[in-house]
C-alpha cells in the first residue's frame, strides 16, 4: 500500500488519507457481524447498528476541513494492490463529489438504521436483525463504488447494490408482488450493470487504464477511440437503469413494495442517485459527443414529464412520492446534459436538497402508514393532532421540495434554473422544468397538507400507535437541516455544495450559493411554479380523477412492454420444452440423429463447394479392386442389416444383426486381422444369446409397432436414414481419397519387439503401449457389468432358494448335450488360457481368451442350467472382474516403481537351463483383462438368465417349446 | 473393394439408424449393435486396407515388415468390439427391467417420469413468483 495525495497538505492534521480504505474495511466487517449479532440484541437493535453508520459518519466528518472550497481541486487517491497481473488495484478516491455521497450514505444511513429499528419494533428480533444488517451491507456497498476509482472495482459494488437492492425490495418475501417488484429490478438494473460492465471493460482496454481520475483527466484517450459509440451507449445504459430513466423508470416505483426504511434509504437518497454520480463522473468523456448530451438531455426530460404525470395519476402516498423521485432524476440527467459551471453547482445543491427533503418525506410516509396501516393519499386524513412533529417535518420538508425560500430546496432550485436558462437548449428545457417543478410542488402540498390536515377517515380514525423517539428523529433532523442549510448557505457552499461542483467542474471556480441574489429571471420562474402548484393543489382531486380516466396512457406504459418480454420468454420456454422435450423418446433420437446428419450433409456438401481448396476428392472407381468373396460377404452383411431394419420379427430382426456380425469379422478376417475376427465372432454369438434370452421373456412384435402389416415401414425416418447413409457413404470415400499417414504404426511396428518384446503388435499395444487406455476399457466393461447386475436385482431370488433351480434353469435338458457340453466347457476353458498366453506373440490375448471361456460358461449354462455354471465359476462374477483390476492395475505397479511411469512393463528372464523364459508384468496385465471379461459377460448372462427363468411359469419349458415360443411370436406378424 | 465397403458401413450405418428410431426398445437395442457394429467397421477402413497378412512380427525379423496389415486399428476396435458389447449388454439389462415394472417395450408407452407433471403446472400456485 503506498499513499499518493495531492494538493492536500493539510491532511496530515487531521485523519490521514491512508484511513479511507480502512474505514471500507470497518464498514463491510461492521455489516458482516451485524447479521451474528443483531437478531439477538432485541429492542436496542436499531440504535447499536446506527453506531456503525454514525461512526463512519464522523470519521467522513474530518475530511470536510481537508475538503473545504478553496484552492485547487482537493483529492485523496489511495492505492491498495489487488490484483495487479490485470492492472485491476483497490483504488480509493476521495474529492468533494464523493464526500458528498459519502456523507450522504453515513449520514442518513444512521437515521435509517435508527428509524428501522423502531420500525420493525412489533417484528420478530430475526427479521429487524436481517433487514438491519441488509441496510449495513448496503451502506458498505454504496460507500465502494462511490470511493472507487478502480472502474472494475466500482462496478463490483455497483452490482452488489443491485443485489441488496433486491434483498430489500422482496424483503416481505411472502408477498406475490414484492417478489415480482424485487425480480424487476434485478433484472432491470442488473442487466444494465452488464452493459455498464461491458461499457467499462472497452473503455479500460481503449485507455489502457481502469482508473476513473487517469480517464477522465485524459478524456482523449476514451473519446478519440473507435469504440466511443459504444462505450458511451453502454454506460449510458448502466446509468438510466440504476436511476430509472424513462424507458426504465417502471421499476423504481414498484420498488416501494420494499419496507419504508428501504425506500427511504436506497429508493430515493442514495442508491438511485448512483446513475448520476456515473455520469457526472464520467462527463468529461460523455460530453466530448453532441449526440450523447442530446441523449442524456432528451431522456432527462422524458423522463420528466412521464414521471410528472405518473404523479398525478398514483394514489399511494409511497408511489407519489417515488415518481416525484423519478422526476428529479431525470432533473438531474438533464443537468448533467447542460454544460457549464452553473449545472455543476445544480447538480450538486440539488443532489443534497433533495435527499434530505425526500428521505425526510419517506420517512414521515412511513410513520403515517405504519401509524394508520393506510397507504393511499384519499385514506389519510387529520393525523396533526396524533403526529405532530411528523406533520412538522413533513411540512418542513414539503416547504423545500417545493422550492420555496428560505430552504435549501429553493437555493438548489435556483440553481437549476440558472443552468436551464444558460443552456443552449433553454426554451423547451425551462418550459419543461417549469411544468414538472409545479407538479413537484403539487405533490409537496398534497402530501403537506392532506394526510395532517384533511378530512378524517376510517382508518385514521383507529390508529395503531403515535409517534416514537426512533422513528420522529430522521424526519426532523433532516427537515430542520434543509432550513439551516437554507438560512446559512455559506456552510453548505464551502463544506458540501462547493467542493463537489469544483469536484465535478475539475478546476476551481467561484461557487455562489446564496440564498438572495436579487430579482432575477429564476427568481420570476420559481414564484410561476409555485403558482401553478398552488393551483394543482387546489384542484388535486378533479385532475387526479380525470388523469385516472386517461386509460391510454396504461397503453404506452413500458412495464407492459417488460411483462410482455418476460411473459413471452417463459412462453417460449415452455413451449419449445412441450414440443422438444415432449418425453417421447423417439422425438429425441430424430431430432439428434436430423441434426448429426446435417452436420454430414453439410460437410459433404461444403466438401464440393471448397473443393479447390482441400475438397472433396474421391477414390477412383475404375481402379478399385473387386475380390469376389468379400463381395459375397458384403452383400450378405448389408442384407443382414436390412433384413434387421425392415422386418417386424423380432427373431428375425436378431437374426439379421447376427448375420451383419458374423460376415464383418469375415471381413476383418480377410484382411489380416485374426484377433479383431476372433472377438467379433465371439461377441456376436454372446449377444445373440443374451439377446434370444431376453426375447423369450418379451412379446416379439407389436408392442411399440403402429401398424400390422408384415415389415417394420416407416417413411420419414427411412429417409432420415437413407441420407444419413447417404452422407456416410460420401464421406468414406472421402477419407479413403485422403493420404495416409503411417507415424504411428511405423513406431509400433519398429517398437514392439525390442521395447516390449511382443511379436504380436495388436496386443503389444494393447497391453503394453496403450495399457493405460486398455484398463480404462476394462472398467468400463466392469463397471457396465456391475450397474446391470444391480440394475436386475430383486428380479427372482432362484439361484439359492429353490434346489429345484437346477431343473428349471436348464434350458435343454438332454443327456447327450449335457455331456458334451462338460467336455466342451473343458476344452474351451483350457483354450481359452491357451489363446491367453500365446496372445502375446501369436494371435490371442486376454480379450478373446476371456470371450472363449465366457462362451464355454455359456454353454455349460444353457446345457445344464445358470446355477450350475454360477457354481463352476466358484466366485462371484462381480468378485472375478474386481480380481482382474487389481491384477490389471497391481500389473504397472513395478513399472511406477521402477521407471516412475505407471503401467511400463516390466521384464525378467528366467534361465532355465535348455532355454529360457521370459516373463513381464504384460502377462499379468492380460490375466487381468482375461478374468474382468469373464466376469464381466458373466453378470449380464447370469443375471439376464436368471431372470428369464424366475419369472416364467412354465418352468419345464423344452427346447422345442422355447422356440415355438419364439417362432409363434414371430409369425403373428 | 473400398466403394464395397463404404457401401457397406453405410447401408448396415442406416439399418442401424431406422432401427434407432423404431418404438420398441428391443429393436433400438439391436439398432445400436449394428450401429456400433459398423463404426468399428469404419475404423478399421480407415487404417487402411490391402494387406491380408496379420500385423504379427515373423521369427527371423525384429520389426513388422511393411507387408503386414495396419495393427494400430485393429488394437482400437478389439476394444471396441468388447465395450460395444458391455453397453449392448447394460441396455438389455435396463430393457429388462424396463419391461419388468412398465410392462411395456414401448417407448412411447413409457411415461412415468411424465406423469409426475410438468413443472409450468406449479406456475399459477401462490408459492411461485
Amino acid at each position: 500500500m503506498f499513499s499518493n495525495t495531492l494538493d492536500s497538505s493539510a491532511i496530515a492534521s487531521w485523519m490521514p488519507g491512508e484511513a479511507i480504505p480502512s474505514l471500507l474495511v470497518i464498514a463491510f466487517l461492521g455489516a458482516a457481524f451485524s447479521f451474528l449479532v443483531l437478531p439477538r440484541l432485541g429492542k436496542s437493535a436499531g440504535p447499536v447498528a446506527a453506531l456503525l453508520p454514525a461512526g463512519l459518519f464522523a470519521a467522513f466528518m474530518t475530511y470536510v476541513p481537508v475538503m473545504a472550497y478553496g484552492e485547487g481541486v482537493p483529492t485523496i487517491l489511495q492505492t491498495v494492490q489487488w490484483v495487479p497481473s490485470l492492472g485491476i488495484n483497490f483504488d480509493v478516491r476521495l474529492d468533494g463529489f464523493s464526500l458528498l455521497f459519502a456523507l450522504m450514505i453515513t449520514g442518513i444511513g444512521s437515521l435509517v438504521v435508527l428509524y428501522a429499528g423502531s420500525y420493525f419494533a412489533e417484528k420478530p428480533a430475526d427479521d429487524r436483525g436481517r433487514f438491519l444488517s441488509y441496510i449495513l451491507m448496503f451502506m458498505a456497498a454504496m460507500l465502494g463504488t462511490v470511493l472507487s476509482d478502480n472502474v472494475i472495482v466500482m462496478f463490483v459494488f455497483w452490482e452488489m447494490t443491485s443485489l441488496l437492492s433486491f434483498l430489500l425490495i422482496g424483503f416481505n418475501s411472502t408477498s406475490i408482488e414484492a417478489r415480482k417488484a424485487a425480480l424487476q429490478s434485478l433484472v432491470i438494473t442488473a442487466g444494465g450493470g452488464l452493459a455498464l460492465f461491458g461499457g467499462l471493460l472497452i473503455m479500460g482496454m481503449e485507455a489502457g487504464t481502469f482508473s476513473l481520475l487517469e480517464i477522465t483527466s485524459n478524456p482523449g484517450l476514451v473519446t478519440d477511440s473507435t469504440w466511443f459509440g459504444v462505450i458511451a451507449a453502454l454506460i449510458l445504459i448502466g446509468a438510466f437503469t440504476k436511476s430509472a430513466q424513462f424507458p426504465f423508470h417502471f421499476w423504481l416505483p414498484n420498488a416501494m413494495q420494499a419496507p419504508t426504511p428501504a425506500s427511504a434509504y436506497l429508493h430515493s437518497a442514495t442508491m438511485v442517485k448512483l446513475g448520476i454520480f456515473l455520469l457526472a463522473r464520467f462527463d468529461p468523456i460523455l460530453s466530448a459527443s453532441p449526440t450523447v448530451i442530446m441523449i442524456m438531455v432528451a431522456v432527462g426530460l422524458t423522463t420528466m414529464l412521464v414521471a410528472a404525470l405518473m404523479a398525478l395519476r398514483a394514489d399511494g402516498l409511497k408511489a407519489i412520492l417515488a415518481y416525484s423521485t423519478v422526476a428529479s432524476l431525470g432533473l438531474l440527467v438533464t443537468l448533467i446534459g447542460l454544460q457549464g459551471p452553473g449545472s455543476s453547482i445544480g447538480i450538486a445543491g440539488f443532489i443534497l436538497a433533495h435527499s434530505l427533503y425526500k428521505a425526510a418525506l419517506f420517512f414521515c410516509a412511513g410513520i403515517v402508514i405504519h401509524a394508520t396501516g393506510a397507504t393511499r393519499v384519499r385514506d389519510l386524513g387529520a393525523l396533526f393532532g396524533l403526529l405532530p412533529l411528523t406533520a412538522i417535518a413533513a411540512i418542513l420538508a414539503s416547504l423545500s421540495m417545493a422550492g420555496l425560500p428560505p430552504f435549501v430546496g429553493f437555493i438548489a432550485k435556483e440553481y437549476v434554473f440558472e443552468a436551464k436558462l444558460d443552456s443552449s437548449f433553454a426554451a423547451i428545457v425551462t418550459f419543461v422544468a417549469v411544468l414538472v417543478n409545479s407538479v413537484l410542488v403539487a405533490i409537496a402540498g398534497i402530501f403537506a397538507l392532506r394526510p395532517f390536515f384533511g378530512k378524517a377517515t376510517a382508518s385514521t380514525q383507529k390508529p395503531k400507535h403515535g409517534e416514537t423517539i426512533g422513528m420522529t428523529t430522521g424526519p426532523v433532523v433532516l427537515a430542520a437541516l434543509g432550513v439551516f442549510f437554507g438560512l446559512f448557505a455559506d456552510i453548505p457552499q464551502y463544506f458540501i455544495v462547493g467542493p463537489a461542483a469544483v469536484a465535478l467542474q475539475g478546476a476551481p471556480f467561484y461557487v455562489s450559493f446564496e440564498l438572495w441574489h436579487g430579482i432575477t429571471p429564476m427568481l420570476g420562474l420559481s414564484a410561476l411554479v409555485v403558482l401553478i402548484g398552488g393551483l394543482l393543489v387546489w384542484k388535486w382531486t378533479p385532475i387526479h380523477e380525470a388523469m385516472l380516466r386517461l386509460s391510454f396512457i396504461d397503453r404506452f406504459s413500458f412495464e407492459k412492454g417488460y411483462d410482455a418480454i418476460f411473459g413471452g420468454l417463459l412462453s417460449l420456454a415452455q413451449s419449445t420444452t412441450r414440443t422438444i422435450q415432449n418425453g417421447q423418446m423417439r422425438t429425441y433420437v430424430a431430432v439428434t440423429i436430423a441434426v448429426v446428419t446435417g452436420a454430414l450433409a453439410y460437410a459433404v456438401l461444403a466438401g464440393e463447394t471448397f473443393a479447390g481448396a482441400a475438397g472433396l476428392t474421391l477414390p477412383p472407381l475404375a481402379a478399385d479392386e473387386i475380390r469376389p468373396y468379400l463381395l459375397i460377404v458384403c452383400t450378405l452383411i448389408a442384407l443382414g442389416g436390412l433384413v434387421a431394419a425392415i422386418s417386424r420379427s423380432m427373431v428375425v430382426s436378431l437374426v439379421g444383426v447376427g448375420l451383419s456380425g458374423y460376415g464383418i469379422a469375415l471381413v476383418f478376417l480377410k484382411n489380416g486381422a485374426p484377433d479383431l475376427a476372433l472377438t467379433q465372432f465371439l461377441v456376436e454369438t454372446l449377444l445373440v444369446v443374451i439377446v434370444s434370452a431376453v426375447l423369450v421373456k418379451m412379446p416379439a412384435i407389436a408392442d411399440g409397432l403402429r401398424s400390422y402389416s408384415k415389415f417394420d415401414l416407416r417413411t420419414g425416418d427411412a429417409l432420415l436414414s437413407t441420407v444419413f447413409a447417404g452422407a456416410l457413404f460420401v464421406v468414406l470415400l472421402s477419407i479413403a481419397a485422403k493420404p495416409f499417414n503411417p507415424t504411428v504404426t511405423e513406431y509400433y511396428a519398429v517398437t514392439s519387439l525390442s521395447e516390449a518384446f511382443g511379436r504380436n503388435v495388436v496386443n503389444v499395444i494393447l497391453v503394453d503401449f496403450r495399457a493405460l487406455d486398455t484398463l480404462g476399457e476394462i472398467a468400463v466393461v466392469a463397471f457396465a457389468a456391475i450397474a446391470a447386475w444391480a440394475v436386475l436385482t430383486g428380479g427372482n431370488p432362484t439361484s439359492k432358494t429353490a434346489k429345484a433351480g437346477v431343473a428349471t434353469n436348464r434350458a435343454v435338458p438332454s443327456l447327450i448335450f449335457e455331456t458334451t457340453a462338460r467336455m466342451f466347457f473343458f476344452l474351451m476353458l483350457i483354450v481359452s488360457v491357451w489363446v491367453l498366453f500365446r496372445g502375446h506373440n501369436e494371435p490371442g490375448g486376454g480379450f478373446i481368451g476371456g470371450l472363449i471361456a465366457s462362451a464355454g460358461f455359456a454353454v455349460l449354462a444353457l446345457a445344464l442350467g445358470v446355477d450350475f455354471a454360477r457354481r463352476r465359476l466358484l466366485l462371484h462374477p462381480v468378485a472375478w472382474m474386481g480380481i482382474g483390476l487389481t491384477l490389471a492395475i497391481l500389473s504397472g505397479v513395478p513399472g511406477a516403481i521402477i521407471n516412475e511411469s505407471f503401467l511400463t512393463h516390466q521384464w525378467v528372464s528366467l534361465n532355465l537351463g535348455v532355454t529360457s523364459l521370459k516373463l513381464g508384468t504384460t502377462y499379468l496385465f492380460d490375466i487381468g483383462v482375461y478374468l474382468t471379461v469373464i466376469g464381466g459377460v458373466l453378470a449380464f448372462l447370469i443375471r439376464v438368465q436368471q431372470q428369464n427363468s424366475g419369472g416364467e411359469d412354465t418352468t419345464t419349458a423344452a427346447d422345442d417349446a422355447t422356440k415355438s415360443h419364439i417362432s409363434t411370436q414371430g409369425a403373428s406378424a | 473393394m473400398i466403394y464395397v465397403y463404404a457401401a457397406t458401413i453405410a447401408i448396415v450405418a442406416g439399418a442401424g439408424i431406422y432401427m434407432i428410431l423404431a418404438q420398441n426398445i428391443v429393436r433400438i437395442i439391436l439398432g445400436v449393435a449394428l450401429l456400433a457394429a459398423s463404426a468399428n467397421l469404419l475404423i478399421f477402413l480407415s487404417g487402411r486396407l490391402g494387406s491380408v497378412t496379420p500385423p504379427i512380427i515373423r521369427q527371423d525379423a525384429e520389426v513388422l515388415g511393411s507387408y503386414a496389415a495396419n495393427p494400430l486399428p485393429q488394437a482400437l476396435v478389439l476394444t471396441a468390439i468388447v465395450i460395444g458389447f458391455a453397453l449392448t449388454a447394460y441396455a438389455v439389462a435396463l430393457a429388462v427391467k424396463g419391461y419388468k415394472s412398465l410392462g411395456t417395450m414401448d417407448t412411447s408407452q413409457m411415461h412415468d417420469a411424465e406423469d409426475l407433471g410438468s413443472p409450468f403446472a406449479a406456475k399459477s400456485a401462490p408459492k411461485q413468483g
